[in-house]
C-alpha cells in the first residue's frame, strides 16, 4: 500500500494519508474494541493453554491423560451430555414460551411477570438447589408430602439426572427468556398476521414463521445453555454426588482441590469444552449469516402489536400462575420460610411459633455488608454497561463489517465462557501482580474479571440482535450523509437496544453471584456480596444465608423492573 | 488489506502487552523468591527480638512497636475469626485489614503474591494442610513464647501454631436415630441396617487418611480397611460441604453423618436442631479425628510486631471468643471437650509428601461404594 517510492515527500504524503485514514473515529473505535476483546480473552487463554500443555519439563499431554484417562470417563461424559442437553432443552422451551407470552400476547401483569421470569437467576445457585432438596427430596420433600396420598411416598426424586435437569433448566431459563424477549421485540408481526390471514393455525404460525425467524437467538441460547450446564457446579455437586452421578465439573473439582491444583487436567477438560464451543459459535454464525432471512427490522416501518389471546387469556393466566407457583414461588417461599427460622425443619405449629426476624437483624450486623452491597452494585452496573457497549461494536465488526479476520473477534469473545473461574482468577492475579500499573488490590481487577467472564454473554445478546437488523437502514443513513459514528449512535444503537438491555440485565444479575474468581481477586475493602454469601455458607449460617438470598431477590427484582420500564421507552415502541 | 493489517497489529499489540506483563512462564514458578528484600530482614529482626522476650516486657515492647506500625493485614479462612478481630481492635489501637476466603484461595493468594514479591499480608490464619505447604516453601517465620508452649502438642507445628482444632465426629439426627440406637463405633456403619441413612462428605480426605492409618495401626490389612470404607460408602449418601451436610442432617435428609465438625453440630443443637454427637448414655463414638488449624507469621511482613501481638491475643483472649463459637481451642481449658476421649491426628507428613495418593484413594472408595448399590 505504501509505495516504495524513493521520493521523500511522496512517501511522507502516503504515510500521512495512511494515518489520516487510520485516524477516523471508525477505525479508532474498531481498533480499540477489537484490541480490548483480544486482550481480555488472551490473558486467561494463554495461562490456560500454558498450564495445560507445558510443565517444568516442557511440552506434555499428561493433563489429558489424567483428565480423560479415568475408566469411568465414558459414563461421566454420558451423564454430562444428558444433563447439559436436557437442561438446555428445558430452559429453551420454558424461556421461549415465557418470552413469547410476555412480548407477543396480552397476558396480564407484564411487569411483574418479567421480574418473576428472572428470579430463578437471582437466587444464588446453592440456595436454589437446597430449596429444591427441601421441596422434592424423596425423604424430606414438602411436595412429596403433599402428593403422597395420591402417588405414594417419595414420588418425586430430585437426586436423579432428571432432577438435576429440572433444577438446572429452570435456574438457567432466564438466560433464554432474556434472549428471546429481545428477539421477539424486534420481530415484525405483519409476517405472522399474513400467515394467519392465509388460514394458518396459531400453532402453524408459531412453528413455521415465528421459530424460523428467531433461529439465530435460539441457536445462541442452545449454545450458551449447553456450555453453561456442562460447567455448572452446585447442581451436580449437591444433587448428583449423593447417588454417584458424576459429571465434567465433579471431575474438575477433584483435579483442582489438592495442592498444587492440577491445572493441566483442569485445562484439558476446559480445552475439550473450548473445542465444543468454537464449533458451536461457527454453527451459530453459519445459521445467522444466511443472508437477509432473519432481518425483520427493515426500512419498512412496523410496530410490534401484542396478539390478543381472547378466550385463551384466562387459561394462559392460569398456566402461568401454576408455573410460577412451581418454579419461582415454591423455592422462594422455602427460602423465606427458612430465613425466619433458627434451623430448617418441616413446617409445623412449633416451627411457626419459633419464627423471628433474627436472621435479618444479623444481616445488618455483618461487618462490611453495606460496603459489599455498594461494591457489588458498582461492579454489576459497571461491568454490564462496559460489556454491552464493547459488544455492540464487537457485534458490528462480526456481523456487518467485511474486515478479514472478524470471526476471530467472535471466537475470542466466546473463550472466557469455558475458562474455569479459578483459572481466570489465577491468570489475572498472575498478570496484575507483575503489572507496573497498580491494579492488583483495587476494585479494578474485579471489574476486569467480570468484564472477561461476561463478555461471551454480552456478545451473544448483541450479535443475535444485530442479525435481525437489516443493513439497508444503515445504508440509507450513510447515503443521507451521516458518518459511521452518527449512524451507529443514532440508528443502530436504538434498534439494538432490546438485545443490549437484555444482556445488560443478565450481566447485572449474575455478577452479584460471581464467586470463583472474585474470591481470589478481591482485597480488604473491596468485598462483594458473593463473598459474604460464601462466608455465611462456610460458617454454617444457612438461615442467615436464606435471609440474604431474600434481600438479594428483592433488591435485584426492583432494579430489573426499573430497567424494564426504562427499556420499554427506548427503541422499538409497542402499542 | 488495510483492515487486515489493522487487526493483525491489534492482535500483535495484545500479545505483546500480555507477554510483557508476564515475563516468565506462569505456571512453572518455583518457591517464593525467598524474601531477600528489605521488609523480610526487618521483619525477622523484630520476630527474633520478641521471640526472646517474656511476660510484661514482651507485651510492652510489642505494643510499642505495633502502635508505630498502626495496621495489620490478615489472610484467613477461619469464619469465626471476625469476632476475635473485633476484640483485638477494641483492645489495641491497630487497624486490621482482613482477606477471607476458603483455605485453597488463601493458599493460592499467598503463593501468587509471594512469587511476585508482593507483601500483601503480615499474618495467615488457615488450615493445617495449607500452612504446611507455605512452611515447606519457606514463607513463614517461627513464633515462640509461653503461649505456644501451652498449646496441645499436636498443634505446635513447624513454622506455625495451632489456634483451634477441627474435631471430626459422628453426628446424628435425634429424631431419626433414637436414644440407644446410636452406633458404638465407626465399623458398625458398614452394617446394611444403615443403608441410605448415613452421609459422607466428598472432600474429607484428611479425616479419611487419619481413620485409614488408625485401622492399619489396629492390625487390619490394607485390603480390610479398604473393604470397611467401601461397605460404609455403599450405605452412604454423598454430600458436598459440611454446611449443606449439617443443614440436611438437621432437616432429616440423612440420619447420621460420619465426619461432621463438632462445631457444626454444636451450633445447630444450640439453635434447637435435633442433632447431637453425644449418645444418651456414655461417651461419644471414638476415635475422634482432630486436625489443628492455626496461625503463622509471614517472613516478609510489613507489620511484624502487630502480627505477633495478634497471635498473642488470639492465643489468650481469643481462645475464649473462639470457644463461644463452639470451636475447640488449641490451649486445653478446665472444661476441655476432648478430655478423656481417644483422639487421632491426620498424617500431615504423608499428606504433604503425596497428597494425590490420598485424594485418589478416597475418591475411589467413595465411587466404588456407590457402584455397589
Amino acid at each position: 500500500m505504501t509505495a516504495a517510492s524513493p521520493a521523500v515527500p511522496a512517501r511522507k504524503g502516503a504515510a500521512l494519508g495512511w494515518l489520516r485514514r487510520l485516524g477516523t473515529p471508525k477505525i479508532i473505535i474498531i481498533l480499540v474494541v477489537a484490541g480490548v476483546i483480544g486482550y481480555l480473552a488472551l490473558v486467561p487463554l494463554y495461562y490456560l493453554i500454558w498450564g495445560t500443555f507445558f510443565d517444568a519439563n516442557g511440552f506434555t499431554l499428561g493433563g489429558f491423560a489424567r483428565a480423560y484417562g479415568d475408566p469411568r470417563v465414558g459414563g461421566m461424559i454420558g451423564n454430562s451430555l444428558w444433563f447439559a442437553v436436557g437442561a438446555a432443552v428445558l430452559s429453551l422451551c420454558v424461556g421461549t414460551a415465557l418470552a413469547y407470552l410476555n412480548v407477543r400476547t396480552d397476558v396480564p401483569f407484564k411487569g411483574l411477570f418479567f421480574a418473576a421470569s428472572i428470579i430463578p437467576l437471582i437466587i444464588p445457585g446453592i440456595l436454589y438447589t437446597i430449596a429444591w432438596i427441601f421441596l422434592a427430596s424423596p425423604d424430606i420433600g414438602l411436595l412429596n408430602k403433599v402428593i403422597e396420598p395420591i402417588f405414594g411416598p417419595g414420588f418425586l426424586d430430585v437426586f436423579t439426572v432428571w432432577g438435576m435437569v429440572w433444577v438446572e433448566g429452570l435456574h438457567l431459563s432466564p438466560i433464554v427468556f432474556l434472549l428471546m424477549v429481545a428477539a421477539f421485540r424486534s420481530m415484525d408481526p405483519s409476517l405472522e398476521e399474513s400467515a394467519l390471514m392465509s388460514g394458518a393455525s396459531r400453532w402453524q404460525v408459531f412453528r413455521r414463521i415465528t421459530v424460523p425467524l428467531t433461529r439465530p437467538a435460539i441457536v445462541a441460547a442452545v449454545l450458551v445453555m449447553v456450555v453453561r450446564s456442562l460447567e455448572s457446579f452446585e447442581v451436580p455437586a449437591l444433587l448428583g454426588l449423593q447417588n454417584g452421578i458424576y459429571v465434567f465439573t465433579s471431575r474438575i473439582y477433584f483435579v483442582l482441590r489438592s495442592y498444587p491444583p492440577d491445572l493441566a487436567a483442569a485445562g484439558a477438560l476446559a480445552v475439550g469444552l473450548l473445542v465444543l464451543a468454537v464449533i458451536g459459535v461457527a454453527i451459530s454464525n453459519l445459521v445467522g449469516r444466511s443472508g437477509k432471512t432473519y432481518q425483520t427490522v427493515t426500512g419498512k416501518g412496523f410496530r410490534p402489536r401484542p396478539m390478543e389471546l381472547g378466550k385463551w387469556r384466562p387459561v394462559m393466566g392460569g398456566a402461568i400462575v401454576l408455573y410460577f407457583f412451581l418454579t419461582v414461588v415454591g423455592p422462594l417461599l422455602v427460602l423465606l420460610y427458612t430465613s425466619l427460622l433458627k434451623f430448617y425443619q418441616a413446617p409445623s405449629t412449633e416451627a411457626f411459633a419459633s419464627m423471628s426476624l433474627d436472621n435479618y437483624r444479623e444481616l445488618f450486623h455483618i461487618s462490611d455488608a453495606t460496603t459489599a452491597l455498594r461494591n457489588s452494585l458498582v461492579l454489576g452496573l459497571g461491568s454490564a454497561t462496559l460489556v454491552m457497549v464493547l459488544m455492540a461494536v464487537g457485534a458490528w465488526i462480526v456481523v456487518r463489517s467485511r474486515i478479514p479476520g472478524r470471526q476471530l473477534v467472535d471466537h475470542f469473545s466466546f473463550v472466557p465462557l469455558v475458562i474455569p473461574g479459578l483459572v481466570l482468577g489465577l491468570a489475572l492475579s498472575f498478570v496484575y501482580l507483575r503489572s507496573p500499573v497498580p491494579i492488583y488490590g483495587t476494585i479494578f481487577i474485579l471489574l476486569i474479571a467480570y468484564c472477561t467472564r461476561y463478555m461471551p454473554y454480552g456478545m451473544r445478546y448483541a450479535v443475535t440482535s444485530m442479525h435481525q437488523i437489516s443493513a439497508e437502514l444503515e445504508e440509507s443513513a450513510q447515503v443521507s450523509g451521516a458518518s459511521w459514528w452518527q449512524t451507529f449512535r443514532r440508528v443502530l444503537l436504538p434498534l439494538l437496544s432490546p438485545g443490549l438491555l437484555a444482556g445488560w440485565i443478565y450481566i447485572l444479575v449474575v455478577s452479584f453471584r460471581e464467586l470463583s474468581s472474585s474470591i481470589l481477586l478481591y482485597s480488604p475493602g473491596n468485598e462483594v456480596l458473593s463473598i459474604l454469601i460464601f462466608e455465611q455458607y462456610e460458617n454454617g449460617q444457612f438461615t442467615v444465608l436464606a435471609a440474604l438470598g431474600v434481600v438479594m431477590v428483592l433488591t435485584l427484582a426492583v432494579l430489573v423492573i426499573i430497567a424494564y420500564k426504562l427499556g420499554a421507552k427506548v427503541g422499538l415502541r409497542q402499542d | 488489506m488495510q483492515h487486515q493489517r489493522i487487526l493483525g497489529s491489534v492482535a500483535a499489540a495484545a500479545v505483546v502487552l500480555f507477554l510483557g506483563a508476564c515475563g516468565a512462564s506462569p505456571t512453572a514458578g518455583g518457591p517464593a523468591a525467598n524474601g531477600a528484600n528489605n521488609s523480610s530482614t526487618k521483619a525477622q529482626q523484630v520476630y527474633d527480638r520478641i521471640n526472646g522476650l517474656t511476660s510484661d516486657e514482651r507485651t510492652k515492647t510489642l505494643l510499642d512497636l505495633a502502635k508505630k506500625e498502626g495496621t495489620l493485614s490478615i489472610y484467613t479462612s477461619n469464619t469465626d475469626l471476625d469476632k476475635v478481630i473485633d476484640g483485638f481492635e477494641k483492645a489495641y489501637p491497630i487497624d486490621v485489614q482482613v482477606y477471607r476466603g476458603n483455605s485453597e484461595s488463601v493458599l493460592q493468594r499467598v503463593i501468587q503474591e509471594q512469587q511476585a514479591n508482593y507483601d500483601g499480608n503480615d499474618l495467615v490464619e488457615t488450615n493445617a494442610g495449607e500452612l504446611n505447604i507455605m512452611n515447606d516453601q519457606k514463607m513463614l517465620y517461627p513464633y515462640e513464647g509461653a503461649l505456644r508452649d501451652a498449646v496441645r502438642k499436636e498443634g505446635q507445628a513447624d513454622g506455625w501454631t495451632a489456634t483451634r482444632f477441627n474435631v471430626f465426629v459422628i453426628g446424628w439426627n435425634t429424631t431419626k436415630v433414637k436414644p440407644g440406637e446410636e452406633p458404638k463405633s465407626f465399623e458398625e456403619l458398614a452394617d446394611p441396617k444403615w443403608k441410605g441413612r448415613i452421609s459422607l462428605e466428598v472432600g474429607d480426605v484428611d479425616w479419611f487418611a487419619a481413620m485409614y492409618k488408625y485401622y492399619l495401626d489396629q492390625g487390619k490389612t490394607d485390603a480390610e480397611v479398604r473393604d470397611l470404607f467401601k461397605r460404609v460408602a455403599a450405605n452412604a449418601k454423598i454430600a458436598k460441604g459440611h454446611t449443606a451436610q449439617g443443614e440436611l442432617l438437621s432437616a432429616g435428609q440423612f440420619a447420621l453423618t460420619a465426619s461432621s465438625y463438632s462445631h457444626t453440630i454444636d451450633k445447630a443443637a444450640d439453635q434447637g436442631a435435633p442433632v447431637s454427637w453425644h449418645p444418651a448414655s456414655g461417651t461419644p463414638i471414638q476415635p475422634i479425628v482432630i486436625r489443628p488449624n492455626g496461625v503463622a507469621l509471614m517472613k516478609t511482613a510489613v507489620h511484624p510486631a502487630a502480627a505477633m501481638l495478634f497471635v498473642d491475643y488470639e492465643l489468650s483472649e481469643g481462645q475464649k471468643i473462639l470457644h463461644e463459637s463452639f470451636r475447640v481451642g488449641s490451649i486445653p481449658t478446665a472444661n476441655d471437650p476432648l478430655a478423656g476421649l481417644t483422639s487421632i491426628s491426620v498424617p500431615e507428613k504423608e499428606m504433604l509428601d503425596d497428597p494425590k495418593k490420598w485424594d485418589a484413594l478416597y475418591e475411589e472408595v467413595v465411587q466404588s461404594g456407590q457402584e455397589v448399590k
